[in-house]
């Protein structure tokens, strides 16, 4: 972490996205695109989705400034977070196109898709995104200090710090995140639940 | 070693995700070592991690681009102009970012100011606005111009109630569009962009001030209004930005020390506090100073939008507390919003 991204006074950024200064969405993309794009990367597997939640992600925080609330986490929390949510709606997005597409073909009897990955690449990609969903569901205070420890690199007294909390909090929710995401994998996935749609303004 | 098998416990997840602080790993190895339940549960949520990670990721470069191309286009950053139309051009977008919080089925009828909610508060700076705006030529001149004899402050509440009442009748997306419009307008004209165009001296609303200051104006009225709107709503709004805040406190005291004029005791007025610090004497210049008085710049601007209460508004005083107390209920009954 560069002293510059630790010293970013989220106030004063906030301050002048919302009246209008373009320059400061500028310094919070140079501050934590690498992070969005990161992310998005991570969870859609493809550069091309990648750029578009990017895209959507600066989108938002500067057409809706209101969105983010200093008081509620910090400006880093909250990107990580919405470039997370909107990636994982990206890749169910695709899903939803691609059985679409699939059932086209069916009825012209094309053959689908030329080179499809191997079997066990495929079983890692979707025990992925059911994990991910899942991230995407847990309770907020958990979901800040695992997107602080495991997407930022953070240490949990890192973590602890920025978000407020005692170090003890901080171990303790990673620990209880980890233990419910390991759940997830067992249980079936609940269908109701991974296409429910994301909570606004993280 | 004896350690505390449930201090060491909670220290799993962050392992597991490789948070740990540098020295932890040495408490937790050797207890991993020794109990087999932790060694389990790390084991499991190790196993998590590398799950998340999911197959490697092809990475490639960063786009050379800043991806802002949608940001922009779907908010256009405040306009460009001379630095007297700057606290304006900001207000303005700040209230849009703070208005694109409601939709068409937000809160519009929150009660804000007055006997006011959100969409009337849009509608009487709509009215607000309309005198500079046929000043400026950008507007054909109404009866509310207040010709007939009425003083400003009737003039201007009856073309308020005026366009209240129209307003009423429209769905607040299009009040919003025609304060915007207009707003667009005032801060796309010569006199917004040139300070030399901008520098002769008009009456607007009972003041004779250059139309440089009464850009000011509006932006303290568009600000005032924005944070009422905001307490209304719950959401917190920035102070103007620093620039924009001290031109609007030189503007603020402008005006109180014109409205106190001699005759009143002179008092030292400071202002302190984000962006720095600034005195004035205020009252009576020839007079020894009879008190000195201190507020903080958001706080004082507030004062002058009789937002805050002079009983209460925070405030360092000294000498003629009379004369100090003066000022502040001076300077908030000035307050026409």
């Amino acid at each position: 972490m560069s002293v510059a991204e630790q010293s970013y006074p989220d106030t004063d950024l906030h301050q002048r996205l919302v009246y209008g200064d373009e320059t400061a969405l500028a310094e919070v993309y140079d501050t934590y695109g690498p992070l969005v794009h990161r992310i998005a990367r991570r969870v859609t597997r493809s550069p091309a989705g990648a750029e578009d939640v990017a895209q959507e992600v600066f989108a938002h925080l500067w057409s809706r400034p209101y969105a983010f609330d200093a008081r509620r986490g910090s400006l880093r929390t909250w990107l990580s977070m919405l470039a997370h949510r909107r990636a994982v709606d990206w890749v169910r997005g695709e899903e939803r196109h691609r059985k679409a597409a699939h059932a086209d073909d069916a009825t012209l009897h094309t053959i689908p898709t030329p080179d499809p990955p191997p079997e066990d690449v495929v079983m890692a990609r979707e025990r992925s995104l059911l994990l991910h969903s899942a991230l995407a569901r847990l309770p907020l205070p958990q979901r800040q200090v695992v997107h602080l420890a495991y997407f930022a690199g953070r240490t949990y007294r890192q973590a602890a710090v920025e978000l407020g909390i005692p170090e003890g909090t901080a171990k303790t929710r990673l620990r209880t995140a980890l233990r419910k995401l390991a759940e997830a994998l067992t249980e079936p996935p609940d269908p109701a639940l991974a296409d429910a749609p994301g909570e606004r303004g993280a | 070693m004896t350690t505390d098998h449930e201090a060491v416990r909670e220290l799993i997840g962050a392992w597991a995700v490789g948070a740990l602080m540098p020295g932890d790993e040495r408490i937790l190895a050797p207890h991993l070592a020794d109990c087999d339940p932790c060694a389990a549960e790390a084991t499991r949520l190790r196993a998590v991690v590398r799950d998340l990670d999911g197959p490697p990721v092809t990475a490639g470069p960063l786009p050379a681009e800043r991806g802002l191309s949608l940001a922009l286009r779907t908010r256009p950053a405040a306009p460009r102009t001379a630095s007297h139309a700057a606290p304006y051009a900001a207000a303005v977008a700040g209230l849009q970012a703070l208005l694109g919080e409601l939709d068409e089925h937000g809160p519009w009828g929150t009660p804000v100011v007055h006997d006011w909610d959100v969409h009337d508060t849009i509608a009487h700076l709509l009215a607000a606005d309309e005198p500079l705006a046929v000043r400026l030529g950008l507007r054909v001149a109404g009866e509310f111009d207040g010709v007939d004899g009425a003083s400003w402050r009737e003039a201007w509440a009856a073309r308020t109630e005026e366009v209240l009442a129209r307003e009423r009748g429209r769905a607040p997306a299009g009040t919003v569009a025609s304060w915007q419009a207009q707003a667009k307008a005032l801060l796309s004209s010569p006199e917004a962009h040139d300070p030399e165009l901008a520098g002769r001296a008009t009456t607007l609303m009972g003041a004779r001030l250059p139309l440089t200051e009464h850009f000011l104006v509006r932006a303290f009225e568009a600000w005032v209004h924005t944070e009422d709107i905001g307490r209304a709503l719950d959401l917190p709004v920035p102070p103007p930005r620093t620039p924009h805040l001290w031109q609007l406190v030189r503007l603020a005291v402008r005006i109180l020390g014109l409205a106190l004029g001699s005759g009143t005791p002179a008092v030292a007025l400071t202002v302190a506090g984000e962006g720095g610090e600034a005195s004035w004497i205020l009252g009576e210049g020839a007079e020894p100073v009879s008190a000195e008085l201190v507020l903080d710049p958001v706080d004082f601007c507030r004062l002058m939008g009789g937002r805050v209460d002079p009983e209460v508004v925070p405030r360092g005083l000294s000498g003629d507390e009379a004369a100090a107390t003066g000022v502040l209920t001076r300077a908030a009954s000035l307050a026409w919003l």
